[in-house]
């Protein structure tokens, strides 16, 4: 197991070196980066960003030019941005004016428990519902769980966030919820239980949004995998020494149909981690995704590059916990 | 390769006439009424977006204007149109045009065939030269801000024909208070925006950006994967390897995240959120052709095409492709639904298409945003219009891919 563990990261590092590769040549594509002080999306900065964009152009431009007065080559350039990565040096933001390690640090945490908790409610919703289907296959209840979760998933996020702020968190319609961030202005005199209510009731809505679209996938593939399980010689037999239905259901053809749950993870964390761009701006959420857009917005590609790299590793760490999970369920699984 | 040897049935005139694979599998999605009523709807959508400058615009088609020498008849419409929109009208035209002439051809024999492509080549043809004159002789007037209705209220032009929707995408009322952020009226049908706009005629013109993002977008998607998926699926080796680390590298990062990095760095006019979304969608349609390539690759036709000494390309594109290309185009519909959302998502985050484009995620933002008042009637058209488009094509995706399962193919 641990054998298998070490060989599975060690295979990760070229992927993540790749990765680290193509992202600093789409950077470098961007026009003027390293070639004029001023093509940080002017216009979209203040007065004191452009200065510091400007200031840290020639910063940079210092540290890219050698002592001849030639640019250092892109080779030199790209291992030298690995290095600093290695270092945790992500730069410094030009609209925040902070380091980027500090605000990905800030923020990292509040997507990543959203994510967690959208993750849990999908599986809690999607895992039974799927069961059911395939239970009753071919019956009503399988054809309205399915059509019902294609309904969902074609739902734009967009409309069902600006609907539910419009109307559940409106002062005019219905006031339930509150319309932005994450806590009350005043948190400091809250006990720790009105903490978590006050936590709990601000990020309904956003978890919902993020939440609902993610059944369809999930619901459709355990209810193939629990369909083709349910036809098969140990089920007979099971049910010929005389157990009853459910446990047959629940043990016999459960632990059989595991493992598609468990590889859908890793497929469901990317689409998460992009639909959070969107929720958090809806909700005006402090988290990663709003990081993003506000970065995109403002051309701050110092973040965006960071972003990047950190949602791509994220993403890679979720398909290594997926694949050790794999092992862990079916050892048959090895990876020669 | 359902139907056992085709090749008997040219030999006996007598039984059912062959049917491709293609057409079994058609004939399996419209057979549920859901599935045909989506294709519809996304073929009525096309159609909107392509005749939208017809439909709504405050140019009348036919106008006779006062002038010092008498009644003058001007075709303002028509001046106001531009290339993309005869672009547009001809591949319309054209892809309406191959339909109907398979429709009448329904046993394409070899003649037939030869027919069929020479129609179509000549439709092409003729109507590219008939648009090109038409852009080239028509006094172009892209600038035209005449107001020819009140012309036509105080008697300075008579005997005016004017599109159903009587306003362009840009047009706003008169700026007044009683203008702007209006309910459903005669006047308006869908109200009108913040800044006096027709709801109605905004909606139509945004499923002309929505629908133009997600087909050029998925084409280039579909080029790219077709492309890589087939090295990788023919070659396999070295190619293989390599081929599939990239697709894994472009997977891991987020599509949403890698999107808005090509935003910042590239601009976001829609040619190039077009390219865009195609270069970062492709990495699906690779690994589905790859698949099936790696199948086929080893089928007996495949060994003898390659025995007979065929060119590469032929090898590729005309005897694998076509057998392969199925699971790839049945998520090319779900590639559809994504671009659709995924264009509306930008633009209602503000870094999509630039106003005034109307685009439905854009008029989402307007209606919604929740730093102004909400108006829950403007936002309600622009996202049943998403919703519906989006639900079309999965459910067409849904359909198309229990049709080709192998199970259930009879």
């Amino acid at each position: 197991m641990i054998n298998y563990i070490i060989r599975r990261i060690l295979l990760m590092f070229p992927t993540l070196i790749g990765m680290t590769f193509i992202i600093f040549a789409v950077i470098r594509m961007a026009p003027g980066l390293t070639t004029a002080g001023g093509t940080f999306a002017p216009g979209m900065l203040g007065a004191h960003q452009a200065q510091l964009a400007e200031k840290q152009f020639m910063e940079r431009r210092l540290h890219l030019v050698n002592r001849e007065g030639k640019p250092i080559p892109l080779v030199i350039q790209y291992f030298d941005w690995l290095g600093r990565i290695a270092n945790g040096d992500l730069g410094t933001s030009i609209k925040f004016s902070e380091p980027v390690t500090k605000l990905v640090l800030q923020r990292l945490p509040v997507t990543l428990v959203i994510n967690a908790i959208s993750l849990v409610i999908i599986y809690l919703v999607a895992v039974p519902g799927g069961m059911l289907a395939a239970v009753y296959h071919g019956r009503f209840i399988d054809r309205a769980f399915g059509i019902g979760s294609l309904v969902l998933y074609s739902l734009p996020i967009i409309w069902v966030g600006s609907m539910a702020i419009g109307f559940l968190a409106n002062p005019e319609y219905l006031n339930w919820f509150p319309s932005a961030g994450l806590h009350a202005t005043n948190t400091s005199h809250m006990s720790y239980f009105q903490y978590v209510s006050d936590y709990a009731w601000h990020i309904t809505l956003p978890v919902l949004c993020l939440s609902y679209g993610g059944f369809a996938y999930l619901a459709k593939q355990v209810r193939g995998s629990y369909l083709e399980n349910l036809f098969t010689d140990f089920t007979r037999t099971a049910r010929a020494k005389g157990l009853p239905p459910s446990a047959v259901l629940l043990r016999h053809v459960t632990q059989n149909s595991l493992l598609p749950m468990i590889t859908i993870i890793g497929m469901t964390v990317p689409g998460l981690l992009g639909g959070s761009v969107i929720v958090e701006k809806i909700f005006s959420i402090e988290g990663m995704g709003r990081l993003m857009y506000q970065a995109t917005y403002a051309r701050d590609l110092p973040v965006i590059q960071s972003m990047a790299l950190v949602s791509a590793a994220i993403t890679l760490f979720s398909y290594l916990l997926v694949d050790i999970a794999y092992h862990a369920v079916d050892p048959r699984v090895t990876y020669d | 390769m359902t139907e056992a040897g085709p090749l008997l049935y040219r030999d006996t005139p007598v039984g059912p006439p062959p049917r491709t694979y293609w057409s079994l599998v058609l004939g399996k999605i419209m057979r549920p009424w859901l599935a045909k009523v989506c294709v519809c709807y996304i073929g009525l959508v096309l159609l909107i977006s392509i005749t939208v400058p017809l439909i709504a615009t405050s140019k009348p088609y036919v106008i006779q204007i006062r002038t010092a020498r008498g009644w003058v008849t001007r075709y303002p419409l028509l001046a106001d149109l531009t290339t993309r929109d005869y672009l547009g009208f001809i591949a319309g035209a054209t892809a309406a045009g191959i339909v109907i002439a398979r429709r009448l051809t329904r046993r394409p024999d070899m003649l037939r065939q030869r027919r069929l492509r020479f129609i179509t080549v000549s439709a092409l043809i003729c109507s590219a030269v008939l648009g090109g004159t038409a852009v080239a002789l028509l006094h172009h007037n892209r600038f035209d801000g005449t107001d020819y209705q009140s012309m036509v209220k105080s008697g300075a032009a008579r005997d005016a024909i004017f599109a159903p929707i009587r306003w362009g995408y840009a047009e706003m009322e008169p700026l007044s208070q009683n203008a702007i952020n209006q309910l459903p009226s005669w006047q308006h049908w869908l109200g009108t925006d913040r800044s006096g706009r027709d709801v109605l005629s905004r909606m139509l013109w945004a499923s002309r950006v929505a629908m133009g993002i997600g087909f050029v977008s998925q084409a280039i998607a579909l080029t790219l994967g077709i492309l890589v998926g087939a090295l990788m699926g023919y070659f396999g080796g070295i190619f293989d390897l390599l081929g599939m680390r990239l697709v894994e590298m472009v997977e891991a990062i987020p599509t949403f995240f890698l999107i808005l990095t090509f935003i910042a760095i590239f601009g976001r006019s829609i040619l190039m959120i077009m390219v865009i979304l195609g270069v970062t969608g492709w990495t699906g349609y690779a690994r589905f052709l790859r698949a099936e390539f790696l199948r086929i690759r080893q089928l007996d036709y495949i060994v003898a095409a390659r025995a007979g000494g065929l060119p590469l390309w032929r090898i590729l594109f005309r005897h694998m492709l076509p057998n392969g290309l199925t699971p790839v185009l049945v998520s090319a519909s779900f590639g559809l639904a994504g671009a659709v959302t995924i264009e509306s998502s930008l633009s209602y985050l503000g870094v999509g298409v630039r106003p005034p484009t109307p685009s439905w995620g854009g008029m989402l933002n307007a209606a919604g945003n929740p730093s102004t008042v909400f108006h829950w009637f403007e936002a309600l058209p622009p996202g049943i219009a998403l919703f519906l488009i989006v639900l079309a094509f999965n459910i067409v995706g849904e359909a198309l891919r229990d049709a080709i399962d192998p199970k259930s193919l009879s």
